[in-house]
């Protein structure tokens, strides 16, 4: 009983860390631009199939193809924020919604056309077996992915904190008046914002691709998951992030193990209801 | 009031409501053009009720899916145990619905939970449901639950053709927008605006945020859950998949594209975009599997992107010019 609550808590521990690693994409954006992007777990759809491509097409491994998915994800949040966020900045939330509501649409029905309903997977990755510790066997593909993601979180910590680039768009989300008159040219900080968004939920489809497959309808999952690890943390807090998406990582694990495999999606919306009932500024949050 | 001068003042509704009625009769013998018919006036019910929640409360719902399915499974369940008829079962299962409505509405606006976080907390509150559903093996699970024809099919709702159904949805439509004009004239009318423009000032001038958002909500699950009703016996069986996210983000585009607030618009988005998407699934549903839909993303995205406030907007200013052409001197307040 006790090993099996740990081993289902080893294992949302480390899912945890790639929800954390999707949630800080969409925190960033929703932080510091404002911008409800209904759209994020599709991101993370389309990226999980643009590793599928580019690991049967060149025979990469799974947690390599970000090298490629990274870029293309960076340059396709460059070109949507152009094309339609910008546009949006001023009006109603409503509008955002609607909007993004469209790109999600337009997501699925690509994916659809493209690689057709059934799901996708890759057949291998030289990431096998397991690992012992202390007499409980963790996924090796699943390590990797939590270790990559902390990696990748503390990059984006390190980027916010110590960069000029950084330090635009920490300044733009605290006020976005003054930073314009210091010089933020606040088009080109969105943009960044919303492309390395965009770009760390290729790092995580990636990761996510190593073990799991993807369909065109996988990416609601990902959406109301990210938000609700947000919520959880709340604003401005990368800790938070981290500990919020062990926290539904967990909730998830255990629910999946001890209840009904079904019940998946209700422990995260439990947690999400409850804490915005609760919480509504999540438990860490800055703001 | 003297009819006469309701007929004068309201002439361009019913002369739209005569054309609806009358519009089964050449097309009764295409099927497929009336299943379309059908689900246009059932969407527009949807939107039309989202209208008051959305539109005048500025409260961005996502749970018309939830309501939706509590109607459905509320009727369908009375139908199949105790063969209640499903025109006394889709109020109760209204009843039900505005339960529900009542259970997550009263902490969420007691919360002061706005915007996106009202928005997602209601879009989860349809997928919580539809996962109890689909473990909930005694009335939902995961296969399909078929309706019986019990007694006749009028009495269980069991039509063969889609006209039937047409017309008790478009009684719904007619129900729906005269609470809409009824809503709009009253007390609760001008403080839901009040919400909608600005929440906290409103609160400030006194209204009682928690309970106008209440009432709202309450007449739209009501609609939600009568149109539920009808849903499950047009389909003939119950399944988890009626708590639909994707009919609920659907019902709120058609309030935001038709313009946020304006009685009419969520029935003229809800006709141009439903039929956009049909026409297209018909021209295009031959080749590419989704084709159709990148199509209707971008119709979407750019109404959302360059008409911002609304397509109803729009029309009305053309609709006004075309009537101070008619009558000369004489300026007319806006049609909202």
């Amino acid at each position: 009983m006790t090993d099996t609550l740990l081993q289902s808590i080893i294992t949302g521990v480390l899912m945890g860390f790639i929800y954390a690693l999707i949630a800080v994409g969409l925190s960033i954006i929703y932080g510091v631009m404002n911008v409800v992007n209904f759209a994020h777990g599709d991101f993370v759809m389309l990226s999980m199939y643009l590793s599928y491509m580019a690991g049967t097409l060149l025979v990469w491994d799974a947690v390599a193809t970000p090298l490629i998915t990274v870029p293309l994800l960076f340059l396709f949040g460059f070109i949507t924020y152009y094309l339609l966020i910008d546009k949006t900045l001023r009006q109603l939330y409503v509008v955002q919604l609607a909007v993004t509501v469209g790109l999600q649409i337009f997501l699925r029905s690509l994916a659809l056309i493209v690689w057709k309903a059934q799901p996708r997977a890759l057949q291998y990755s030289i990431i096998q077996g397991n690992i012992e510790i202390f007499g409980y066997s963790i996924l090796t593909s699943r390590l990797i992915a939590a270790v990559v993601s902390l990696i990748f979180i503390a990059a984006i910590a390190y980027f916010l904190n110590k960069t000029w680039a950084g330090a635009a768009i920490r300044a733009a989300s605290d006020d976005l008046d003054t930073a314009s008159l210091m010089g933020v040219n606040y088009h080109r900080t969105y943009a960044l914002t919303f492309a390395i968004g965009a770009a760390l939920t290729a790092v995580a489809g990636g990761l996510l691709m190593s073990f799991q497959q993807t369909d065109p309808q996988g990416g609601m999952r990902f959406g109301v998951l990210s938000w609700c690890v947000m919520a959880l943390a709340g604003l401005g807090s990368l800790p938070g992030l981290i500990a919020a998406g062990v926290i539904v990582g967990v909730a998830e694990a255990v629910a999946v193990t001890f209840f009904d495999p079904r019940s998946r999606l209700l422990a995260i919306y439990m947690i999400f209801i409850l804490v915005l009932w609760l919480k509504p500024r999540g438990l860490f949050g800055r703001k | 009031m003297d009819i006469a001068a309701i007929l004068k003042r309201n002439w361009g509704w019913f002369v739209l409501l005569l054309v609806a009625a009358v519009l089964p009769v050449p097309l009764q013998k295409q099927q497929y053009t009336m299943v379309l018919l059908m689900l246009i006036v059932l969407y527009a019910v949807l939107a039309t009720a989202w209208n008051i929640i959305g539109g005048m409360a500025g409260q961005l719902d996502l749970a018309a899916g939830a309501y939706l399915g509590a109607g459905a499974f509320t009727t369908g369940t009375l139908l199949l145990r105790w063969e209640i008829t499903p025109w006394v079962g889709m109020f109760i299962g209204a009843l039900v619905a505005v339960l529900l409505a009542v259970l997550i509405g009263y902490p969420l606006f007691g919360f002061k939970i706005k915007e996106v976080w009202y928005a997602l907390s209601s879009l989860a509150l349809c997928e919580v449901l539809r996962v109890i559903f689909l473990m909930w093996d005694e009335v939902g699970g995961p296969t399909e639950v078929y309706l019986p024809t019990a007694v006749s099919p009028l009495y269980s709702m069991r039509f063969t053709t889609a006209t039937p159904f047409y017309y008790i949805l478009l009684v719904m439509l007619v129900v729906a927008l005269v609470v809409n004009f009824r809503i709009r004239a009253t007390k609760l009318g001008y403080q839901l605006l009040a919400l909608g423009e600005d929440e906290d000032a409103a609160e400030v001038l006194g209204i009682d945020a928690r309970a106008a958002k209440l009432k709202a909500l309450i007449i739209y699950a009501f609609i939600c859950g009568l149109v539920g009703g009808v849903y499950a016996c047009f389909y003939g069986y119950l399944h988890p998949s009626f708590f639909d996210a994707d009919i609920s983000t659907e019902v709120a585009i058609f309030g935001i594209v038709g313009g946020m607030g304006i009685i009419y618009g969520p029935l003229l988005a809800t006709i141009l975009l439903v039929g956009v998407r049909e026409l297209l699934r018909a021209r295009l549903g031959g080749g590419l599997e989704g084709l159709y839909l990148v199509v209707y993303a971008f119709v979407l995205i750019l109404v959302a992107l360059y008409q911002p406030r609304g397509i109803a907007p729009l029309v009305s200013s053309v609709l006004q010019k075309f009537r101070s052409a008619l009558t000369p001197g004489k300026k007319e307040a806006s049609w909202r």
